[in-house]
This record gives C-alpha cells, sequence and structure tokens, in this order.
C-alpha cells in the first residue's frame, strides 16, 4: 500500500470515528423526538434527561480533535556548529534512505532514538523534524551500529510514516479518550451508588440490624454499553492500522540493512536488547549508588560510566543479545517481536559488509565527556545536581559506608539493650561474661514464623546466623572506621569489602564462629579485629 | 373542588401504599422465622445423627477395648515398643544435668551394635531439645567416642527439625540454608566420632547414613559408606532399614533399587535375623508413594503375599525375646490385615498392640492403626460385626 492511499485509510478511520458519533447523536434525537411526540408526562422527561446525559462525552469526543501534546524528553539540543560529524552523519543517513535530514537534534538520557514532527494540516503538511538521540544508546553502540538505528527512524520518514502517524494517533487517542469518559462516569455512577449503600448499611448496622451488603451490579449499566460500541470500533481500528504498522517496522529495517548492512543492523537490534536492561541496573546500582549518602559520581560519569559497566559485564551481557524476546512489547505496539526483526534481518543474504571495523559512536560527538556532563545539567533534577560529587572509588566506599553504619547503628542499640554494647569490645566481654546473652540479643531481632516456633538447640540454630550477621556488620563498621577494610567498587560484581590482607577473611570467618559457637571464643576476634 | 378529590385520592393511595408495605414487612419476618426454625430442626436432628453414629462408634471401640485391647487416646505414637526402665531412668537422669548416667548407659550395652544405635539415638532426642548435659559431657570428656555419637546424631535431629516435615514449597530458603549448613556440620561431626570410635563400632557410620539422605550422596558415595557398615556388622537391622530409606523413590534411590536392595538382603540372611522385613518396607513406601495402588489389591499380589509368609517364618525362627522382632510385628500386622487373614493380623496385634510408634503407623494418625486393629479383632471375635 503507497503512502497516499495509507493517508486516505487512516482519513476514513478517523472519519468512522466521527460518524459513529453522529450517528449515535441522530439515534439519541430520534429516540427523543418519538419519546415527545407519543409520550408525556415524567416518563417522556426522564428519557430525554437520559438520552442528553449519554450525548455529553459522545459530544466531547467529537470536539477534542487536538491529541493531548505528550511532553517531550528533556535533553540538550545541539547545532551543526556543535556537533558537525553527528550531524553530518545523520545527513548522510537521511539521504541514503532518501529523506529529508531532521531539524534539531536533541540529546536525551534514554536507550533510544526517536524521530518526531510537529506534522500540520492533520499530517498532511510537513512541520519541524526532531530527533531525540540518547547518549547511553550512543554509548553501546558503534558508528554503523548507530547508523543503522538512524536508517530505521529515518525509514520512517522516507515512508511518510511520521506524516501519517500524528493521524493515526489522533484517531487512537480520541476513541481511547471516549471510552474512558463513559467508563469514567459509569465508575461515578457505582461509586455513589456503592457509598449509598454503605451510608444505608452503616445506618442499618447503627441500628442494629444485619448490613444487606453492597450490591452495584448493574449500576451505570447505559454508559458500559455505550463504551462497548466505542471499544468495537477500537478494536477494528487497532486491527486495520496494526498490520500496516508492522510491514511499515519490517521497511524500516531494511532501510536500516542498506544503510548500515546486514550483520551492523542485526547487532544493533541485539545490542539494544542488552542496552536496555543493562542501562536500567546501572542506573539504580551505580549511578545513584550514592545518593543516599547525598553523593554522586563526577559531571559526566553519572551516564558516562554505562560504558565501564558494559565492558565489565561483556559475557553477561551475551546472553542478553542472543536471547531475544518473541513476545510483542505491547498489543498496542506496533514493533513486530524484536526476535522476529532480527531473525529476518539475519536471514537475507550476505552483503559483504560483516566484519567492517566502526568507532564507538560516541566518537561522533566532538567532546563525548562534554556532552554527558551537559546532559546531567539538562536531566537531573536541581536536588541531584546538588549534591556532592565523588570519584568512582570513593563514592562506593563512603555511601556503602554510610549504608552499613546506618544499619550498624540499630544493631548496636539493640546489643546495648541487652547490656552488650555499644561498642564491639563492649559485646564480645558481654559474650564472655554469659554466653546466653547472645540467644537473648537474637531475640530481639525480627524472627520468621519458624524461628519463633522452634524450641531448645534447634531455636539456637535459628539464631545463631542472626546474631553473626549482626556481628559481622559491626566488624565491618570497625575494619572500616579503622581504615582497615576498604569497600571496593566492582563494575563486574556488586561492592565488596577489601580486607587488610590475604586469608583475613578466613580467619576473620573462623573468628566469627568462635563467637557464636556453643562454647564462645572471643579471642580470636579481639586479635584480629581489636588489636592495635 | 377537583383538586380537593385528586389530593383525597392520593392521600388514599399513599395510604394504601404504606399499608401494603408495612404488610410485606410483616410477612417476610414471619418467614425468616419460619426458615430460622426449620434450619434449627435440621441441625439438630443432623447432630441427633452423629450423635448415635458416634455412640455406636464409641459403643464398638470399646467392645475390642474390653478385650484386651488399648483404647485409642492411651496408645503410645513415640516408640515401637515399651520404654525399659533403665533407658527411661538414664533419659531423666541427663535431662536433669546428669550426663554421666547417659554415658554410663550407652557404654553399658557393649558391641551390641544395635542397641549402641537405639541408646545413642534416644540420647540424642532429648540433646535436641536441651543439650547442656552433652555440652558438659564433651567438654569434661572431648575424645569420648560415645558423645561424639550423641553429638552427630544430635546434629542430624536438629538439621531436620530447622528444616520441618513441609513440603519443600513450604519451607523457607532460611530453613533451607541453616538445615543444609547444619548438615554439613553433622556429617563433620560424623567423621570426628568415626576417628574417635573403636574400629569395630558401625554405629557411627549409622548416623552418616542419616546425614546422606538429606546431603543425598551420590550412589557411589553411599556404597563406599555401606560397605564400612557391613563389614563391621553384616546383619545389622536398623543399618538395613536406614539404607531402604536412601534406596527409596522418595530419597535417592526408585521402588526397583529399594526392592531389588531388600531381596538381595533378605535372600542373604538366616531364617531368624528378621531381614525379611525390609522387603515389606519396600512394599509399604511404594504403596504410600503411588497413589494409584490400592493397597487392598496391592497388598494381596502373589509376590507381596509370598513375602509376607517368608516374614512369618523368619519370626517363627527368631528369638521370641529379640526385641527387634516386634518391628517386624508391626509390619506384618497392616500386612495381613489387607490380605484378610485377620486371625494372625490379631495375633500381631496383640504384641504390638499400645506402642506405635513404628513402621508403616507412624506414616498415618494413630486413628489408622486404630480402625485396623478393631477390623481384625472384629472378624474374628464371635458374636462381633466387621
Amino acid at each position: 500500500m503507497g503512502a497516499s492511499l495509507r493517508a486516505v485509510r487512516a482519513l476514513v478511520l478517523l472519519a468512522g470515528f466521527y460518524l459513529l458519533g453522529v450517528i449515535l447523536l441522530a439515534a439519541l434525537v430520534g429516540i427523543d423526538f418519538a419519546v415527545v411526540t407519543k409520550l408525556h408526562g415524567p416518563v417522556a422527561f426522564k428519557i430525554i434527561i437520559v438520552s442528553v446525559v449519554l450525548a455529553v462525552p459522545i459530544v466531547r469526543g467529537l470536539f477534542m480533535l487536538r491529541t493531548p501534546k505528550g511532553e517531550p524528553p528533556a535533553g540538550v539540543t545541539v547545532t551543526e556548529a556543535q556537533e558537525p560529524v553527528l550531524w553530518q552523519t545523520v545527513r548522510e543517513v537521511a539521504q541514503q534512505v532518501g529523506t529529508r535530514a531532521p531539524d534539531e537534534i536533541v540529546l536525551i538520557d534514554e536507550v533510544n532514538a526517536a524521530v518526531a514532527e510537529d506534522a500540520r494540516l492533520l499530517g498532511l503538511r510537513p512541520g519541524t523534524r526532531r530527533l531525540y538521540l540518547g547518549l547511553p544508546l550512543m554509548t553501546g553502540l558503534d558508528e554503523m551500529q548507530l547508523r543503522a538505528v538512524l536508517a530505521h527512524e529515518m525509514g520512517h520518514y522516507a515512508n511518510f510514516d511520521t506524516r501519517l502517524t500524528p493521524l493515526i494517533a489522533r484517531g487512537r487517542a480520541q476513541l481511547i479518550r471516549t471510552i474512558g469518559h463513559f467508563h469514567e462516569r459509569a465508575d461515578n455512577k457505582v461509586a455513589k451508588e456503592r457509598a449509598r449503600q454503605e451510608k444505608r448499611d452503616e445506618k442499618r448496622l447503627a441500628k442494629g440490624k444485619d448490613a444487606k451488603g453492597v450490591d452495584t451490579a448493574g449500576q451505570g449499566a447505559t454508559y458500559r454499553a455505550m463504551a462497548k460500541i466505542y471499544m468495537a470500533y477500537g478494536n477494528f481500528y487497532m486491527r486495520a492500522t496494526h498490520t500496516a504498522g508492522r510491514r511499515q517496522e519490517l521497511a524500516a529495517d531494511l532501510a536500516s540493512v542498506r544503510v548500515a548492512g546486514r550483520d551492523s543492523a542485526a547487532s544493533a537490534l541485539r545490542e539494544l536488547n542488552a542496552l536496555d536492561s543493562a542501562h536500567g541496573f546501572y542506573m539504580s546500582s551505580y549511578a545513584t549508588l550514592g545518593v543516599g549518602a547525598g553523593l554522586l559520581p563526577r559531571p559526566g560519569e553519572v551516564f558516562g560510566g554505562l560504558r565501564k559497566l558494559l565492558d565489565a559485564r561483556a559475557e553477561e551481557l551475551d546472553g542478553l543479545r542472543r536471547d531475544l524476546s518473541t513476545e510483542p512489547v505491547s498489543p498496542y505496539d506496533s514493533h513486530p517481536p524484536l526476535a522476529e526483526r532480527v531473525a529476518r534481518i539475519e536471514a537475507l543474504p550476505d552483503d559483504g559488509r560483516a566484519g567492517q571495523s566502526a568507532r564507538p559512536a560516541l566518537e561522533l560527538l566532538t567532546d563525548a565527556g562534554a556532552a554527558l556532563a551537559a546532559l546531567e545539567q539538562a536531566v537531573l533534577t536541581p536536588e541531584a545536581l546538588g549534591l556532592r560529587r565523588m570519584d568512582w572509588e570513593d563514592l562506593v566506599h563512603e555511601s556503602m559506608t554510610r549504608y552499613v553504619g546506618q544499619g550498624a547503628q540499630e544493631i548496636r542499640e539493640t546489643f546495648a539493650a541487652e547490656g552488650a554494647g555499644p561498642g564491639l569490645p563492649a559485646l564480645l566481654d558481654a559474650v564472655d561474661a554469659d554466653p546466653a546473652v547472645r540467644w537473648r540479643i537474637a531475640d530481639r531481632f525480627p524472627k520468621s514464623e519458624e524461628a519463633a516456633a522452634a524450641t531448645g538447640r534447634t531455636a539456637r540454630e535459628f539464631a545463631r546466623p542472626v546474631v553473626r550477621r549482626a556481628l559481622n556488620q559491626l566488624v565491618t563498621v570497625e575494619l572500616t572506621g579503622r581504615g582497615q577494610a576498604r569497600w571496593q567498587l566492582s563494575w563486574s560484581d556488586s561492592a565488596a569489602l577489601h580486607y587488610p590482607s590475604e586469608g583475613f577473611e578466613e580467619q576473620l570467618r573462623l573468628a566469627l564462629d568462635a563467637v557464636v559457637a556453643d562454647v564462645p571464643d572471643t579471642e580470636p576476634l579481639r586479635k584480629l579485629v581489636l588489636a592495635p | 373542588m377537583i383538586g380537593l378529590y385528586v389530593l383525597g385520592a392520593m392521600l388514599l393511595f399513599g395510604a394504601f401504599k404504606i399499608l401494603r408495605g408495612i404488610y410485606y414487612i410483616r410477612k417476610a419476618k414471619r418467614l425468616e422465622a419460619e426458615v430460622a426454625a426449620l434450619e434449627g430442626r435440621t441441625v439438630a436432628s443432623d447432630s441427633r445423627t452423629a450423635a448415635a453414629k458416634a455412640e455406636q462408634k464409641a459403643r464398638e471401640a470399646a467392645a475390642v477395648v474390653a478385650l484386651g485391647f488399648v483404647a485409642e487416646e492411651d496408645l503410645d505414637t513415640d516408640n515401637a515398643l515399651p520404654v525399659p526402665p533403665e533407658r527411661k531412668a538414664a533419659l531423666d537422669a541427663v535431662r536433669a544435668g546428669d550426663w554421666e548416667a547417659g554415658a554410663a548407659y550407652v557404654e553399658a550395652c557393649g558391641t551390641d551394635w544395635e542397641e549402641r544405635w537405639q541408646r545413642v539415638r534416644a540420647l540424642a532426642e532429648v540433646a535436641a531439645e536441651d543439650d547442656a548435659w552433652l555440652l558438659a559431657w564433651r567438654a569434661a570428656r572431648p575424645a569420648d567416642p560415645s558423645a561424639a555419637l550423641v553429638n552427630a546424631d544430635t546434629g542430624v535431629l536438629v538439621a531436620w527439625n530447622v528444616r520441618g516435615s513441609a513440603r519443600a514449597s513450604h519451607t523457607t530458603q532460611e530453613q533451607f540454608r541453616i538445615f543444609h549448613e547444619l548438615l554439613a556440620k553433622a556429617q563433620e561431626q560424623a567423621w570426628e566420632a568415626q576417628r574417635l570410635a573403636d574400629p569395630a563400632d558401625p554405629v557411627p557410620y549409622m548416623v552418616e547414613q542419616s546425614v546422606s539422605l538429606g546431603l543425598g550422596y551420590p550412589h557411589e558415595q553411599y556404597r563406599r559408606l555401606w560397605s564400612q557398615i557391613t563389614k563391621r556388622d553384616p546383619k545389622n537391622l536398623s543399618a538395613h532399614t536406614n539404607a531402604m530409606q536412601y534406596w527409596s523413590q522418595k530419597w535417592r534411590g526408585s521402588h526397583e533399587r529399594a526392592l531389588a536392595f531388600a531381596r538381595e538382603c533378605a535372600a542373604g540372611a538366616e531364617p531368624g535375623e528378621l531381614l525379611s522385613a525390609l522387603p515389606l518396607i519396600a512394599y509399604v513406601e511404594q504403596e504410600l508413594h503411588e497413589s494409584d495402588l490400592e493397597p487392598e489389591t496391592f497388598f494381596k499380589e502373589p509376590e507381596v503375599a509370598a513375602a509376607v509368609d517368608a516374614a512369618l517364618v523368619d519370626l517363627a525362627a527368631a528369638d521370641p525375646d529379640d526385641w527387634r522382632t516386634v518391628r517386624l510385628r508391626h509390619l506384618l500386622a497392616w500386612f495381613l490385615f489387607w490380605q484378610d487373614r485377620d486371625a494372625e493380623a490379631v495375633e500381631q496385634f496383640r504384641h504390638i498392640d499400645g506402642h506405635i510408634g513404628a513402621m508403616p503407623w507412624y506414616y498415618w494418625p494413630k486413628s489408622r492403626y486404630v480402625h485396623a486393629r478393631d477390623w481384625a479383632v472384629r472378624v474374628v471375635t464371635p458374636g462381633m460385626e466387621p
């Protein structure tokens, strides 16, 4: 189907929505007319009232012509003067795909690239084209893979997809909103009825009678019926535009193969899959690790550290590159499942461009570090920007020390409540004086059901690891406080405590075991940790 | 004037509506009361029927008890036979902190390894609850092989207490983690007991049998452990019944492996050595495990009947004073009951009655035992209805 045909169909489908509204309104007017001429009195009046009430959401749906403007993603707009190579690349891709280059490039903080166009006149006339390009995306791709992604997005331009998209989107938004109005009204009615019946029950209870219970079945049924009509049309609409949407996606994939070569196009899609999870994990476990302690990594590193994670966890990520989802993202997403797209691309004949060397995509930027730092200024909240900046190594040590210290505070208080504290030496003295203090301490920590039900030696076995864990945490605080142990950043694993010497960890394990043993011995731990 | 008529009519109409409303409400209340009364009568009649049935059952149960059998509520589910007075005394003494009494009790059985195993297990059961005396014993005699044995066996019991008896899906990660840690510890304690023990003593290896279940020993490792036991005590009944658990389907074996092991051991034993109990255990485990097996048909199959006959011969050849015969009698009672050999079953029930902490009864509530026993007794007693 050509672009103009698609445009016509989109128009027809949108017109269908308006037509549906008009027909429904006409039906209501017809009923009212019949009622007024055949019936008199309160019944007729009531029917007219109902029809007016039903007409309101239809009319509202008809006149909400403008699609709601989504908040554009925050980012840094870069001019051609600032980023000549990037602009040059984008222009080349646009030319190869056969479309006009975007008017603006906005760098954003997502693993995503997207084009948007403020199309005018229902999408029939072109408007400002904007390319949103995620720096985390560029971080994970090489130049050819980035070209593949860009070509895919530009492929939509070439097919006029983006200009039509507002049209399709408007129709879709309108339908969803109208259905929403009916449901909302139905729900309101149910809620009112519920409130009324609950009040009645309360009164009955207050008078010493049984409550009748709340039954709101059948309330708001007319609204729901109207919503159903629209939903039926909506399903039809989705089906009619969905297959076309999927075809367009596959055509756009072919465009990226033409531009970047088969292997780069396929690997870019695989990379996207891995990047998405890697970035999410990076943001929660690394970039924001210190936030609770008021710390952020150095400027440029908040988004830039991702590269280090990608390098360190290459093997883990290979799994994500290999195993692609065969499920569509959502029933309303026009993208076919990733596995299907990659399979189609990889089934194409070899174009001899395998193994082409390419520089990292970030090198297309004049100064990647500066761009990453500028992005922070654009997307982080003022509170986040106000945090202290630190090198990664220090950040991990400082924040872990802080968090463990916070946890240890509660532990100290628990120990102190049994007269075994607040410090480690006082605790060990208390254990020497009365070994049973350990089990009393364990009783003060939260317990599982099974641990609470246990008696005798079994209860002790449940308690032993609890005491040992708490003790270990105090030891950690003690060692980090003395500067003997340090939290070590690892890009491939979780942060780990780095002990003063080889074999220290094993000695510590035995020393902790000795403190919680049936016959306790605190000496090894004193020697190991408390010795000056 | 017309206005007045209309008003009057409306008032009359309103009054009619209100009166009708009141009438209906009253009627509804009357009907509700009737329904409640009827329901009450149904409940009463149901409970009368239930009471009559319960009374009938109680009468029947009392009739069996009158023949000299133990009433359901008096059945001891902890032991397979009456606890010997010296064991009771020893356990009471250690509970009171006198570990030396416990040590002496274990030592007293000398090289009767079966008895030594029983005594160690009895002490371990006490220690799993309260082990202050055991800690004192260990502190006073660090190289005492018996103390090491009790310690290791206690470790296994405590590990299982932590694990609980619920299915894996109802067992928490905390339970599993501690369970495995404790079993690993118990394994080391068992090895320690093996180092300290009299080289002829198989019991430290029998303790390791219990560890092997939870840790899931591979077959090769288990066979090595088994050879350590059999070269010290080739016919030890408890070691064999322990091994039956390992080879059962629910642990590391299968119905076929369990039965093959049982038959091999039984075939290699002399009459009177009681290893004919093993095939019966294999059948009990299989029937328990396979929900589509019906005991009234499965236990009547020729090979099962043959195993029961062999066990009866074995039992007849055994020393009647040997307490281990009771374990075989428990099994025989169950099989004979299902094989409709009620007179023979009653003979076994007479021997075992009162203490049912034994295979197969410990798998079920005691009502199952009572049902089987009472049924067999009623069948063979003239004038009683089964």
